[in-house]
């Protein structure tokens, strides 16, 4: 026979069912019997588990659980998206190389592309000689330049 | 992300600290020019790393704005060549500094006859500007 003070069950009562909830028998009602058992403040230190077990050991407001879920949804988002701008423009960017326009219009034939560019290659060639003696006279003057700086610098 | 393509797509653009890109943007995709750009040793033989060209028929305008951005663009560069007719730079080819790892040349000619084409050359290459032109040179 159950004795139930103020609808309340005893101490030996919580036990069983305790024990009964562990084998998991016990019913609906039961649970419901428990949980209002262990949401007591006046409870024995013995409890202390069962109400941890249950949630009822701390009375405190419920946390607010921080989701980073969204957060981490829209971070990916935007990655994808700069991603995808970064893509795009390289593409592009690589698209617009290896091109000629000829009278405004845009070529992309890749033989006449080349052969515009070396036709304007021989339009600026002026001979090997031409060339050579300048480079000569760079590094002539290059040789200039050390010597004085070295007068330079016994001046002080 | 936003740091990799921000610090990526600047090294596409080497030449555009140069006066010179201003004739390509203007003049490019007019009527009578011819402009070609050509990347990553797409022209046969030659290993440029980026090659632009334009060339323009019968403007003297073109050529006296062209003459102006060299001016500028010659500060700090070697001047390998310079052909003057009438007081006037008929032919220049500057050796600029380099860019990185990347030699970089300028070549300009006006040609003198009744059609007086002007082509405008900047190349980009690993392989030293000397070698670069005696290459051009061999091939013509």
């Amino acid at each position: 026979m159950r004795i139930k003070i103020n609808n309340r069950i005893s101490n030996n009562e919580a036990d069983s069912l305790i024990e009964k909830y562990y084998e998991g028998l016990t019913t609906g009602d039961e649970e419901r019997e428990l949980k209002a058992f262990l949401s007591r403040r006046d409870l024995p230190d013995k409890y202390k588990p069962e109400q941890a077990i249950l949630g009822y050991f701390d009375r405190k407001a419920p946390k607010k659980h921080v989701s980073l879920l969204p957060y981490i949804r829209w971070a990916s988002v935007a990655a994808v998206v700069v991603l995808g701008l970064f893509s795009i423009q390289r593409f592009t960017a690589d698209n617009k190389a290896n091109y000629a326009f000829i009278d405004g219009h845009k070529v992309s034939n890749m033989h006449t592309i080349k052969s515009q560019a070396l036709a304007s290659l021989v339009d600026v060639s002026s001979s090997t000689n031409e060339v050579e003696e300048g480079f000569k006279s760079l590094n002539e003057n290059e040789s200039i330049e050390q010597q004085l700086d070295v007068f330079s610098s016994t001046e002080k | 992300m936003l740091l990799v393509g921000f610090v990526a797509v600047p090294g596409l653009k080497a030449q555009n600290d140069l006066q010179i890109s201003k004739v390509f943007d203007q003049y490019g995709e007019r009527k009578g020019v011819v402009m070609v750009e050509l990347t990553d040793e797409m022209l046969d033989g030659y290993d440029f790393s980026l090659f632009k060209s334009i060339t323009i028929k019968n403007n003297p305008t073109a050529a006296d704005f062209i003459r102006k951005c060299l001016q500028k663009d010659q500060a700090g560069a070697k001047k390998v060549k310079q052909v003057v007719a009438n007081g006037v730079p008929t032919s220049i080819y500057l050796q600029l500094p380099r860019k990185g790892q990347l030699y970089r040349l300028i070549l300009f000619n006006e040609m003198l006859n009744a059609e007086r084409k002007i082509t405008l050359i900047y190349i980009e290459s690993k392989n030293d500007s000397e070698d670069v032109l005696k290459l051009i040179l061999k091939k013509k």
